[in-house]
């Protein structure tokens, strides 16, 4: 089922927790809704379940204004971030519960619920659960009984509310590749609400980023990470260094129309974006550096430095083989050169919240 | 933690010994002083006494107010929790303190309340007087005095209960498609059933126990508006020891048996022993 949704505004008093939101989600995709705490994400998800209901816009199911529609007529199913899972019933009855409250016309047999939710429990991977209670199983273990009750009434649509935040880090990773082939497989159109921007650009077929209340980019992954459309974008997906300045004309790889103007100006470069060499070399844009914090636990080597007198130190990542080559300590004196910088002016980042970059 | 010094034990012995003593002197003592005066007489003057029709009746009438007084209770205080827990509205911190007010008020001035309002030159009188409806020194007017001195005791039960627990699972069962019944009888009432019927236990005794603000509306009249705290206030008036310690020791058992449920409920649900909700292991 697709979903359209028009100029969404959403007040909590004196709070606007949504600005004006607009987006179309194709049928059968998976989309993430990625932005900080009180961006408004929740909010948007909620509205769209009908748990909210919006002060202005619309939001059409499959073609159809359903902004006032009841929940329970809209074909939802809703995955909340701490399960809410009914905690007097047994496993098999958590996802039975939406099949046994359906209308009698409607209500499947004693034998088919039984069959459904068997089916049900099996996608999950939790046959043997079925007579536990919440209480008795893991946090990854409850989250996925809530995807199989949400599931167990076929809805058209799948909303999850940061499903994933309240598991320790590997059950969360192993559940989001288990949610994309769930998906790959039941094709059901997905919305899922994250703080994590790994989560988001590792499952999603698109994903909306969304700073107060607004829309800051729409995009597939790859685009939102190659071209990330404004500081904060850049900002929020995290581990880049923050440049201020001033632009220069012979500045080269920028984006052309900040470069016309020398004015104030940041620029934005990921820690893996720089050469380090122990030469000054001829580039112009190559800084001295002096190396403060080595740390070559990991896949890659990061180094912390001070770039010329920047207060803030540079996080810089090289590989292990370039450690080698170039036999680095801390205290060194090297030289770093930025192959990508990407360039906004200072002016476009007025609003942009530090989220401690440069680290 | 290391070890306790010599001083440290000493002082935790005197504690406990001075609270062990408070406790006999001031509560087991006159406890069982209740038991032995009501035996005083031997056991054939006791059960004597207990089944006479002014205990009996009192009995009985204590109990019908209670089986009337907790069930309206149940319905007030779920109503009142649910209004406060789920919905946002304007009011609700007076509607907080509104409850509470029977347990600051004193009982008798609850009676006297009333009467202002039901009594003969009440604001209520004359109409009632004229549909022949009778409230004070009646029964009507006793349930409705332990009404009020119990009015609390669910709501407040219930109020941080549901607060702890939260709506997530009532939200799930909406979106689940279940009808706002559904969702009370399937989803709600089993989560909480546990305080309610430990909010309902406390209302009960109570109920059961309540003097000031039945002795006010009853009127004492023997055998038809006297409850059992009455019984026990008027047979001791007219020095008749052995029935008034007799329906004494009624309303002990009674405090026995609601203070055994308690524990009972406490021990198996959970309820004041544990936080309703468990963080998650990951």
């Amino acid at each position: 089922m697709s979903i359209q949704i028009e100029n969404i505004c959403k007040n909590y008093g004196a709070f606007q927790a949504l600005k004006g939101i607009s987006l179309t989600i194709e049928s059968g995709e998976l989309i993430a809704l990625l932005g900080p705490s009180g961006c408004g994400k929740t909010t948007l998800l909620r509205s769209i379940a009908g748990l909210e209901t919006p002060d202005e816009g619309a939001i059409l199911l499959h073609g159809e204004d359903s902004t006032r529609t009841n929940v329970a007529q809209r074909g939802i199913g809703f995955v909340f971030q701490h399960y809410a899972l009914f905690r007097h019933m047994t496993i098999f009855e958590n996802v039975a519960f939406g099949l046994r409250v359906q209308s009698r016309a409607e209500r499947l047999s004693r034998v088919q619920i039984r069959e459904r939710v068997n089916e049900l429990l099996h996608l999950v991977q939790l046959e043997s659960y079925a007579r536990m209670y919440p209480e008795q199983l893991s946090g990854g273990q409850r989250q996925r009984v809530a995807l199989a009750r949400a599931l167990a009434v076929r809805p058209k649509v799948l909303l999850l509310d940061e499903p994933f935040s309240a598991l320790d880090a590997k059950v969360r990773k192993d559940l989001r590749n288990w949610l994309r082939r769930i998906h790959d497989e039941l094709h059901v159109t997905t919305i899922l609400v994250t703080h994590d921007q790994e989560e988001a650009l590792e499952v999603a077929d698109r994903v909306v980023i969304l700073n107060a209340g607004r829309m800051e980019q729409v995009g597939t992954p790859q685009e939102i990470y190659s071209h990330p459309a404004s500081p904060f974008v850049y900002n929020f997906l995290g581990n880049v260094n923050l440049f201020h300045g001033r632009l220069l004309a012979d500045l080269s790889p920028v984006d052309p129309a900040a470069q016309q103007q020398a004015h104030p100006a940041i620029g934005f470069v990921r820690p893996h974006e720089f050469e380090v060499s122990r030469s000054a070399g001829t580039d112009g844009r190559t800084l001295p550096a002096t190396i403060l914090r080595l740390n070559a636990a990991g896949p890659m080597v990061r180094l912390e430095m001070t770039v010329l007198d920047a207060s803030k130190p540079v996080a810089v990542e090289i590989s292990h083989a370039r450690l080698r080559e170039l036999s680095l300590r801390e205290g060194d004196q090297v030289y770093v050169t930025p192959t990508e910088i990407r360039v906004f002016n200072s002016t476009a980042a007025d609003d942009l919240v530090d989220f401690g970059a440069g680290i | 933690m290391n070890a306790p010094t010599l001083s440290e034990r000493i002082t935790r012995g005197a504690l406990i010994a001075a609270a062990l003593f408070s406790v006999c002197l001031f509560l087991v003592l006159p406890l069982v002083s209740v038991f032995v005066q009501a035996f005083a007489q031997g056991w054939h003057l006791y059960l004597q006494a207990v089944r006479s029709s002014d205990v009996l009746s009192a009995l009985k009438l204590t109990l019908l107010v209670t089986a009337m007084a907790v069930p309206l209770n149940v319905i007030f205080g779920i109503a009142a929790s649910w209004a406060i827990t789920r919905f946002d509205f304007y009011g609700k911190h007076i509607l907080i303190t509104l409850i509470d007010i029977p347990l600051a008020v004193s009982p008798v001035v609850a009676g006297l309340m009333y009467i202002e309002v039901f009594g003969r030159n009440g604001w209520m009188g004359p109409w009632l007087d004229a549909h022949n409806l009778h409230i004070i020194f009646a029964i009507p007017g006793i349930v409705l005095a332990t009404i009020f001195v119990t009015f609390p005791f669910v709501a407040r039960e219930l109020i941080p209960f549901m607060q702890a627990q939260g709506s997530d699972e009532e939200e799930a069962a909406v979106v689940l498609g279940a009808s706002p019944l559904a969702i009370f009888w399937r989803i709600t009432l089993p989560n909480i059933k546990w305080a309610l019927l430990y909010g309902s236990i406390l209302a009960a005794s109570r109920a059961i126990g309540e003097f000031g603000a039945v002795s006010v509306l009853s009127g004492h009249i023997r055998g038809r508006t006297t409850t059992l705290p009455l019984e026990v206030e008027m047979a001791y008036n007219e020095y008749n020891f052995t029935a008034a310690f007799a329906a004494a020791s009624l309303l002990t058992f009674a405090a026995i048996i609601t203070l055994t449920v308690k524990k009972i409920i406490e021990a198996t649900s959970g309820v004041h022993t544990r936080a309703p909700r468990e963080k998650d292991p990951a």
